[in-house]
């Protein structure tokens, strides 16, 4: 039993990593737009259907769809971002109506182009075992971990580091303050959704390389990333990383210990609680009762 | 400041109108068209539901992803009640909308939320409620779901089991409903929810509990999608949780309200019966699988270039065509 839980513990670890790279993208936008990208886990999906496309097209493994997954994703994200800068009023609230419509055409889009089964690798080069002491894991799962910690890592530089990067948090912490200092917002906002973007193509070909994917799916990654910003509070990296895992430990556990039906119940659980005994999150400091 | 009393009813041609089509006309032109027939009645359904989500938003200021949770909520409840303990089907559809809003009471909680917040916690809900539906099998069934449900039974003389029965039915509670609906607009509540659209701090401070307003506007609302469950439950006879608490009872509804004008009380309807139909009419027939691109374009659309609907836009254009007459 010991080791089943800590296999669980392994793996929800390993899985956390695309995870927070998916969070990290929701909070990004949340950060400079104060808009929630509902739409933002069908740009992950759509990513790992490049990654199938390209396997099953050209017959190159998921890895070398990353350039053309980081393109079409951006390209993509640049349309969403368009979109909701062309709301009039009522942002807040039209912005999720918006891009919940945006959701509903890209996940139709998907399913149009590919069809509704379920897909995922045929690679047996990422899907070999690999084993780290008494923990077990697929090849792939171990990859995208290390490309998601050094993903995690140049973003952090980004953000502290770069022009860019703090005109981000600047526009995140005090609009008209950044704009008095000579930042134009609206290019912010731009900039945050390309990193969304690219961040969302990486999280994209890891799901497929190591999971199943199916065109209904990308409601539940935008659910997922918003359940781990509640959990992390927005504005730390770390902080992301550790909700991401801890979502990803609790989704494993919950499979080893009950069923795998009950997967989605133990993030929803954690949420609403966290949600309601601490509206601020684990780390942050961000508003949210009215 | 004064301000007229919107919503208030009047009883002027055009509703009477309404209702000549609604119960002579629609009936007699469609009634022998079963296939048209049961699309109306599927478009009505949608259209109550489109209509409790547009009252949430309207007088509560509550965007929901989550009312699938009160759909499925009442048909199951409903299809349960009449199939396991044998409660008459009238009396089930009432019930249906009390375990509706028995679910929106354990969600109160997310009251103290905003935008967002609020919009994925009741979203986190419709998850879990449709999870519980699959899970718990010894009471609904499980995956395989409830089959032989009841059909709305004959009552003086008339088989309500038909699909004019059925669009009848529906019929009468949307307008009920909107009837509902238009009341507590026009009253104190309605005056004071509209305050508090503008500025809840504000309206707290003259005496308002606002938190109990909005309480109040969450439970109506998921009585009337839960009714609308409970119909759609007893039309088609079938129940599986996949179907009841499908993510579609949320966005065809959003899809309607947001075309037709969710801050109106007709919009959300009319909006329903234009979307609807053109979508199973027209769209499914272009594209088989994937025709809800077009909800989504629609959406779109909508909230860039006209974010208050359809019917407000129009407004204008009829009241001109009127105004010659009205100086005669």
């Amino acid at each position: 039993m010991t080791e089943l839980i800590l296999q669980a513990l392994y793996s929800g670890l390993l899985q956390g990593g695309s995870y927070a790279l998916i969070a990290l993208g929701l909070a990004l936008v949340f950060g400079t737009m104060k808009v929630i990208n509902l739409a933002h886990g069908e740009l992950v999906l759509l990513a790992a259907y490049v990654a199938y496309a390209v396997e099953s097209g050209l017959g190159l493994g998921p890895m070398f769809a990353i350039p053309i997954a980081l393109v079409l994703v951006c390209i993509a994200a640049l349309l969403v971002c368009f979109v909701i800068s062309r709301i009039q009023r009522d942002r807040e609230i039209n912005s999720l109506i918006l891009t919940y419509g945006i959701g509903v055409i890209l996940t139709n889009l998907i399913l149009l182009v590919w069809h509704a089964d379920v897909r995922s690798t045929n690679s047996t080069w990422l899907q070999e075992a690999f084993v780290v002491g008494p923990f077990y894991s697929m090849r792939s799962e171990l990859i995208f971990f290390g490309v998601s910690i050094a993903l995690m890592m140049a973003l952090w530089w980004w953000l502290s580091r770069s022009w860019y990067g703090r005109a981000v948090r600047a526009v995140a912490s005090n609009r008209d303050a950044a704009k008095l200092m000579g930042i134009d917002p609206g290019r912010t906002e731009l900039v945050s959704f390309i990193v969304a973007g690219m961040l969302a193509a990486f999280a994209g070909v890891a799901l497929y390389s190591y999971g199943v994917i199916q065109p209904a799916y990308g409601g539940a990654l935008t659910v997922k990333a918003f359940i781990i910003t509640v959990l992390a509070g927005i504005g730390s990296i770390p902080g992301v990383l550790f909700g991401a895992v801890l979502l990803g430990v609790a989704e494993a556990l919950t499979v080893t210990l009950a069923s795998s039906a009950l997967q989605e119940l133990a993030g929803m659980t954690l949420f609403l609680l966290v949600l309601f005994v601490m509206p601020n999150g684990l780390f942050g400091a961000a508003q949210r009762r009215g | 400041m004064s301000r007229k009393p919107r919503g208030q009813l009047k009883f002027n041609s055009t509703l009477v109108a309404l209702l000549v089509a609604g119960y002579g006309v629609v009936p007699f032109a469609l009634g022998a068209n079963n296939y048209i027939m049961s699309m109306v009645v599927a478009a009505l359904v949608i259209g109550g539901v489109a209509l409790s989500w547009a009252l949430l938003g309207n007088l509560g200021g509550m965007i929901s992803f989550g009312h699938s949770a009160f759909f499925g909520v009442g048909a199951y409840v409903s299809a349960l009640a009449t199939v396991k303990l044998g409660v008459p089907v009238f009396a089930g559809l009432a019930l249906g909308g009390v375990g509706a809003v028995l679910a929106s009471i354990v969600m109160l909680p997310v009251l103290r939320l905003r935008g967002p917040y609020f919009a994925l916690a009741i979203l986190a809900y419709a998850h879990i409620f449709r999870i519980l539906a699959t899970e718990w099998r010894s009471v609904t069934g499980g995956a395989g779901g409830v089959a032989g449900i009841p059909a709305f039974p004959s009552m003086l003389g008339f088989d309500f089991g038909t699909k004019m029965g059925a669009y009848l039915i529906a019929l009468t509670l949307v307008l009920g409903f909107a009837f509902v609906y238009a009341r507590i607009r026009a009253s104190y509540f309605g005056l004071a929810l509209r305050a508090m659209h503008d500025s809840e701090d504000a309206t707290r401070m003259v005496g308002v509990n606002s938190t109990m307003l909005k309480a109040a506007m969450l439970m109506l609302s998921a009585f009337m999608a839960g009714v609308f469950g409970a119909v759609n439950a007893h039309y088609i006879n079938f129940l599986e949780p996949d179907y009841a608490f499908n993510a579609l009872w949320v966005t065809l509804p959003i899809v309607a309200a947001i075309f037709g004008g969710y801050r109106t009380i007709s919009g959300p309807v009319i909006g329903a019966l234009v979307v609807y139909l053109a979508d199973q009419l027209v769209f499914k027939a272009v594209m088989p699988t994937g025709h809800q691109l077009v909800l989504g374009v629609l959406l779109v659309v909508m909230i860039v270039f006209s974010p208050s609907g359809l019917m407000p836009s129009l407004k204008p254009l009829l009241k001109k065509r009127t105004a010659p007459h009205a100086r005669t």
